[in-house]
């Protein structure tokens, strides 16, 4: 067991292991407050399902941006679409809404919601598709631009269908309706968790646990369920489709449009398809937003959001699922936990008077003010973080923290085949091919074949497969790149 | 050999089994005629070279035939099927497959990735087959690896197979290019000047392995600037001058006549 695990980790990167130890500790951070009782554990699950939408929309916006490489700024609208969707047609104050919660009397209300909210981001991915994805793909981002503003506008003015301002509420939960889950929360027993006192003694002394588990807990991890297996469906279609020839198409078309017509792909199909699949991933979240949070408005559809899910996908790393997926989570932990941090700190600097003096030690009133504008304006302050934050992934990291890193063939295929074994994460790969080709500028400096040395090609610096011109000289290979994929291809056979 | 000798006025187009026709092509930006009444054909078998000074419009005419640009008038027939103005792909589902002057860089795959794009219809390129019939797919795969594993053999580049493709030289990206292009099993492959910026060790072994797959009945038609390197390979050469073919014939008739001489001292020398 324990082997299997260090084997397992063992394999990461360096940059998957940074990943799994953050996660590791804001769960534990978490899990602290669950135990000391600062965090009630409905909320808890409440942020786990807010985890899981944004997983889900940055999914979406992966598959149109990290594979293909589509623009798409209504991310909003579409998840908008879903929500709406759904809403529209369940809401207890929906101008269109159905009478009791299943149709004929025997399907529930909130599925015909789900399909009616896929319907609806198919047809309005197709709708803007149509004109914009034969042209370059800045036109998709600037219709898209506009697409995000004309969804949120006709949500808010289209008054007879859709409450306008006011938005949509009574919206019931996605069981509504259906057997057994539908009472499930009620049926559930009040669970009450008793307080423990823990002290060692003359020290310290504390209470931990103590909460009740009621109706809404129940009902929020219904939620809970319900958002792991949209996200668990969605994962594992998409690293299906990811790891097959389609998505290899998908990325020659991201790397260079040109080159896949010319080998006979037909792009605009290829691109149609990317688009509509995200689109119909990004509803997806808004239908399970809908019925988590039970009221949605058009200030659901504000532009933010759409950029709240860029920044997840670019941290997490273009293109790769299980970086959206820490990316999605990240952006929920800076979200919400700004809230918490603006809580903590103290509202002004402390002043400090030096013992045994009447003097008084403050900081320059700059430095005042601005600690006192930021910790009481925590929650604007948070888009500055989320700015910052974009910076520094720019700068130190601009392939994202988990770009994908392994070799994107379905393994079953490469392992069945007579070519080299399945290749290890590229990161390690690099960092193999520039210590073999140090080696070798120090032992002989010239490549073989009697060609100009080109060992800056290989000594680009580790992780930096995605910028578009990280190429050597024009010829001449250098000896580690040719002992590297040997090493590489071996370790595995 | 008598017969290819001669040079004609214009192209030949009476060919006996022809893969590619050109006829009238026509293109013009703005007021600028870059293809002017352009009529050529290419036989099956052959190495058709084509030639032309700077601004002759050969590349004008690569785009034309393989859908890039859209001609003014004129035809384009492959295999006997009309292609004029159809997508590129399109034209590429009719077996005819292009590479790129520059070589284009596939960010993020490995060098078997990106020939792995190049096999055509394969099953798993459709999103619903993933999931109905994932046998097929897997074994499509399995087949299209080994093919690339062959390929990238063939032209002794196996040893870069698990490398990423955007850390290869020049030259390594142009047999790249040309090994995947091997595997989309084209009727015509037309190369957009192989040996550009090329040096001329690896330029001839470009030279060898473009000799070796026509000897395996590859047809081929050559857009080259290097005079050494097209008359060393290509028969017969077609010379375009101004948008339209000035001469075809072989290449020792070619670059024995005053014409050609006139063409090239007058657009620049070469």
């Amino acid at each position: 067991m324990s082997v299997a695990v260090r084997e397992r980790f063992g394999g990461l990167t360096r940059a998957e292991q940074g990943a799994v130890g953050f996660v590791v500790l804001l769960a534990a951070l978490l899990f602290l407050g669950l135990l000391t009782g600062g965090l009630a554990p409905t909320y808890f699950l409440y942020l786990v399902g807010l985890v899981g939408m944004y997983v889900l929309l940055s999914f979406g916006l992966n598959v149109q941006w990290g594979y293909t490489g589509l623009i798409n700024f209504s991310v909003a609208a579409f998840f908008g679409l879903g929500a709406y969707g759904t809403a529209l047609l369940t809401a207890g104050n929906s101008p269109l809404g159905v009478e009791g919660s299943r149709l004929l009397g025997i399907i529930p209300l909130t599925i015909i919601g789900l399909l009616v909210a896929i319907v609806l981001a198919v047809v309005v991915a197709v709708a803007i598709g149509i004109p914009t994805l034969r042209l370059r793909a800045d036109y998709l981002a600037i219709a898209s631009l506009g697409l995000a503003e004309v969804v949120r506008l006709v949500f808010l003015n289209q008054r007879d269908w859709t409450n306008g301002s006011a938005g949509l509420r009574g919206i019931p939960g996605f069981f509504d309706g259906w057997p057994v889950l539908e009472t499930f929360p009620e049926a559930m027993p009040g669970l009450r968790v008793e307080a423990l006192e823990l002290s060692i003694p003359g020290v310290f002394s504390t209470e931990i646990l103590g909460f009740t588990l009621g109706t809404p807990f129940w009902q929020a991890l219904l939620n809970v369920a319900f958002v792991l297996v949209l996200v668990g469906i969605v994962f594992a279609v998409l690293r299906r489709a990811h790891r097959s020839p389609w998505g290899r198409v998908m990325r020659t078309i991201r790397s260079d449009e040109d080159l896949a017509e010319a080998l006979g792909k037909d792009t605009y199909a290829f691109k149609m398809q990317a688009f509509v699949l995200g689109s119909v991933i990004m509803a997806l979240a808004g239908v399970f937003y809908a019925h988590l949070n039970l009221f949605v408005s058009p200030g659901d559809l504000e532009p933010i959001n759409t950029f709240y899910v860029w920044i997840a996908v670019i941290l997490g790393g273009s293109g790769s699922n299980r970086g959206a997926m820490f990316g999605g989570f990240v952006v929920i932990a800076i979200r919400e936990g700004t809230r918490f941090l603006g809580e903590l700190l103290p509202g002004a600097l402390p002043t400090a008077g030096i013992p045994f003096t009447d003097l008084v030690v403050s900081f320059p009133t700059v430095i005042e003010t601005t600690y006192t504008t930021v910790v009481n304006n925590f929650a604007s302050t948070r888009l500055l973080a989320v700015g910052l934050l974009i910076v520094l992934v720019m700068r130190f990291r601009p392939q994202g923290m988990l770009p994908p890193q392994r070799e994107l063939i379905w393994p079953r295929s490469v392992a069945e085949s007579a070519g080299p074994g399945e290749t290890n994460p590229r990161e390690t790969i690099e960092e193999e091919a520039t210590a073999t080709a140090h080696a070798a500028d120090a032992s002989a400096g010239v490549g073989d074949d009697g060609q100009t040395a080109g060992d800056a090609t290989d000594a680009e610096p580790a992780g930096d497969d995605s910028t578009p011109d990280a190429s050597g000289p024009d010829d001449g290979t250098a000896d580690g790149s040719e002992d590297a994929p040997d090493e590489g291809g071996g370790r595995n056979e | 050999m008598s017969e290819s000798e001669r040079l004609r006025d214009g192209p030949n187009l009476d060919k006996e089994d022809v893969v590619l026709r050109v006829d009238g092509l026509r293109k013009a930006f703005g007021g600028l005629v870059a293809t002017d009444d352009a009529s050529f054909a290419v036989e099956r078998g052959k190495i058709t070279g084509l030639i032309g000074p700077n601004g002759a419009g050969k590349s004008t005419i690569f785009n034309l035939v393989s859908g890039f640009y859209e001609p003014d008038a004129g035809t384009v027939t492959v295999n006997g099927v009309d292609v004029t103005g159809a997508e590129p792909h399109a034209v590429a589902e009719e077996g005819l497959i292009r590479t790129f002057q520059t070589p284009r860089k596939l960010e993020g795959m490995t060098v078997r990735e990106a020939m792995l794009v190049g096999p055509q219809r394969q099953p798993g390129e459709s999103f619903v087959k993933l999931f109905t019939s994932p046998d097929a797919v897997a074994e499509a795969e399995t087949a299209n690896i080994e093919d690339a594993q062959r390929m990238l053999e063939q032209f002794e580049i196996d040893h870069l197979a698990t490398q990423p493709a955007t850390d290869l030289s020049g030259g390594q990206m142009k047999l790249v290019e040309l090994a995947r292009a091997m595997l989309a099993e084209p009727e015509l492959l037309m190369l957009d000047e192989p040996v550009a910026g090329v040096n001329p060790t690896l330029a001839n072994k470009l030279r060898e392995h473009i000799a070796r797959l026509n000897e395996e009945g590859v047809t081929l038609c050559i857009i080259e600037h290097d005079m050494e390197f097209i008359m060393n390979l290509a028969d017969p050469i077609i010379v375009l001058d101004q948008g339209s073919v000035l001469v075809e014939g072989s290449p020792a008739a070619v670059r024995a006549d005053d014409r050609v001489i006139d063409a090239y001292l007058g657009g620049g020398g070469e």
